[in-house]
């Protein structure tokens, strides 16, 4: 798995533009959008996914063969790749945090603990949207894999306006019954919500083991 | 070393059914046409498509149950698919090194600089040779106890190519029980290297023999149609009507030579036989 960490690692440090990009981007956003949550979100979210162009790379001019002949099992190639959109996701967040707080301690715009707990409550959400990513990216690959996964966002949406419209027909206030649910805190929220992306991440994980093991290359 | 028996793999319009041995310290070659089932055949090897059926065994061992370790045993070259070409040499050492416990990185790089690679050039950007020398460089370059090459000298001139045959002889060299499956549209490449072959033709083995016993007991008869009328068929494998009457592939070239002392006898070469196999009627 280290060899094909290297790999990807090797991959993202070639694509010299693309850093370049997402440090001006930085830069800008730090310097023109006050909204922290955006920057930390956005530079997290784009980190994250650059585990999907690996997969890109990877599948690029029949690559899978020759990748899945040297010492690599198929679950250990899909460790890798959530492995490696963890560490860059980590990374990116971090680096959006300090920049945010650089930013909010100068500008004067947000405190540094009200960033540091928007940036925690920001991070299940990019590795939920990883982990829905992921098996689309392998079982589709390149544009069909990304077209694939918008279209299940969209199909998330479409579901929850149906449920709302459904509730409007039934007369069932939905907010009203979110507010009389039990009251929990920031720490249960966020923990919860950790806990739904990590058990996210592992089904989504499983999923991805089982369409690598029938892919032919 | 390597056994297949009875690989089945059922396409739409192909099926696959091939039985094969590489011994231990053996060069076995893979010929056919282009679509005969070569490179089928080498994928159902390295497990990167499912079988229908039969059996693949390498190392004693069905090579679906192959874990990592036994994947370092293998040194591949696969004719269409190779590193990613936006890496270049010095990215792929280390991930080699990682890959392989016994990756020999002064012999890489020795071999590399021999060939004149560059090492900071994307491999996109090589030419057909340099990206065939870098594959059998890093198929060769972990000790590997058999090598798996489909075409490996493909896109190669005359020089690199006899300098890459002469790399595989020192790999079987440098240890007794090494051995080689290489498939090669060059069949000059094969008669050189390998001590038998197999024939496959539309998914099926046609062929096998030594290389020696190829080379000096086939023979192509060339005779007319009296002659032919006239001919003892018991040892002609395949003939084919010619304007001048038959041609005829034997296996018995000395029965031929010592009873039809009249008949022109060929030294049969192996594209001769592949296409005396393929084209002419059993």
């Amino acid at each position: 798995m280290k060899g094909l960490l290297i790999k990807d690692i090797k991959l993202m440090l070639n694509q010299k533009k693309f850093f370049i990009t997402i440090g001006f981007i930085a830069l800008m956003l730090v310097s023109v959008v006050k909204d922290t949550s955006f920057i930390i979100s956005y530079i997290t979210f784009i980190g994250a996914l650059f585990t999907l162009s690996t997969i890109n790379y990877d599948e690029y001019d029949n690559g899978n063969a020759f990748l899945f002949s040297l010492p690599v099992t198929r679950s250990g190639y899909v460790a890798e790749k959530y492995g490696f959109g963890l560490m860059m996701g980590g990374s990116c967040w971090l680096f959006s945090l300090l920049i945010a707080i650089v930013s909010g301690e100068v500008r004067k715009t947000a405190a540094a603990w009200d960033i540091l707990l928007t940036a925690i409550e920001i991070f299940p959400v990019i590795l939920i949207l990883l982990a829905m990513m992921i098996p689309f990216q392998l079982k589709f690959g390149g544009e069909k894999g990304r077209i694939a996964a918008i279209a299940v966002v969209g199909a998330v949406f479409v579901v929850c306006i149906i449920v709302g419209k459904a509730a409007d027909i039934m007369e069932i206030d939905l907010i009203d019954l979110l507010n009389r649910m039990p009251k929990l805190g920031w720490e249960a929220i966020v923990g919860l919500t950790m806990a739904a992306a990590a058990a996210l991440l592992l089904l989504s994980a499983s999923i991805s083991v089982a369409i690598m093991k029938k892919k032919e290359f | 070393m390597l056994r297949i028996e009875h690989l089945v793999k059922k396409y739409e319009d192909f099926t696959l059914d091939c039985s094969m041995e590489v011994r231990p310290g053996c060069v076995t070659g893979l010929i056919g046409q282009n679509g005969a089932g070569k490179s089928t055949t080498f994928k159902a090897i390295l497990g990167l498509i499912h079988r229908d059926g039969g059996k693949v065994e390498a190392f004693g061992k069905d090579v679906e149950e192959f874990t990592v370790k036994d994947k370092q045993k293998l040194g591949v070259v696969l004719s269409d698919s190779g590193f990613s070409g936006y890496l270049n040499i010095h990215d792929i050492i280390p991930v080699l090194a990682n890959l392989y416990g016994t990756f020999d990185k002064d012999f890489f790089m020795k071999q590399v600089q021999r060939f004149g690679l560059p090492t900071d050039k994307k491999i996109k950007e090589f030419s057909t040779g340099m990206k065939a020398k870098l594959k059998v460089l890093a198929a060769i370059s972990h000790r590997a106890k058999l090598l798996i090459l489909d075409e490996p000298t493909v896109g190669l001139d005359v020089v690199a190519r006899d300098e890459l045959l002469e790399l595989l002889r020192d790999f079987m060299e440098a240890e007794e029980d090494r051995s080689i499956l290489i498939s090669s549209h060059i069949s000059g490449d094969l008669e050189s290297l390998c001590d038998d072959l197999y024939m496959v033709h539309e998914g099926k083995i046609i062929l096998h023999e030594d290389t020696d016993v190829l080379l000096s007991d086939y023979a192509l008869l060339k005779v007319n149609s009296s002659q032919y009328e006239k001919l003892d068929k018991q040892y002609i494998l395949r003939h084919k009507k010619e304007s001048f009457g038959y041609t005829c592939l034997t296996n018995q070239k000395r029965y031929y030579l010592e009873n039809y002392p009249q008949t022109v006898i060929e030294k049969g070469s192996v594209d001769e036989v592949i296409a005396m196999m393929i084209r002419g009627e059993a």
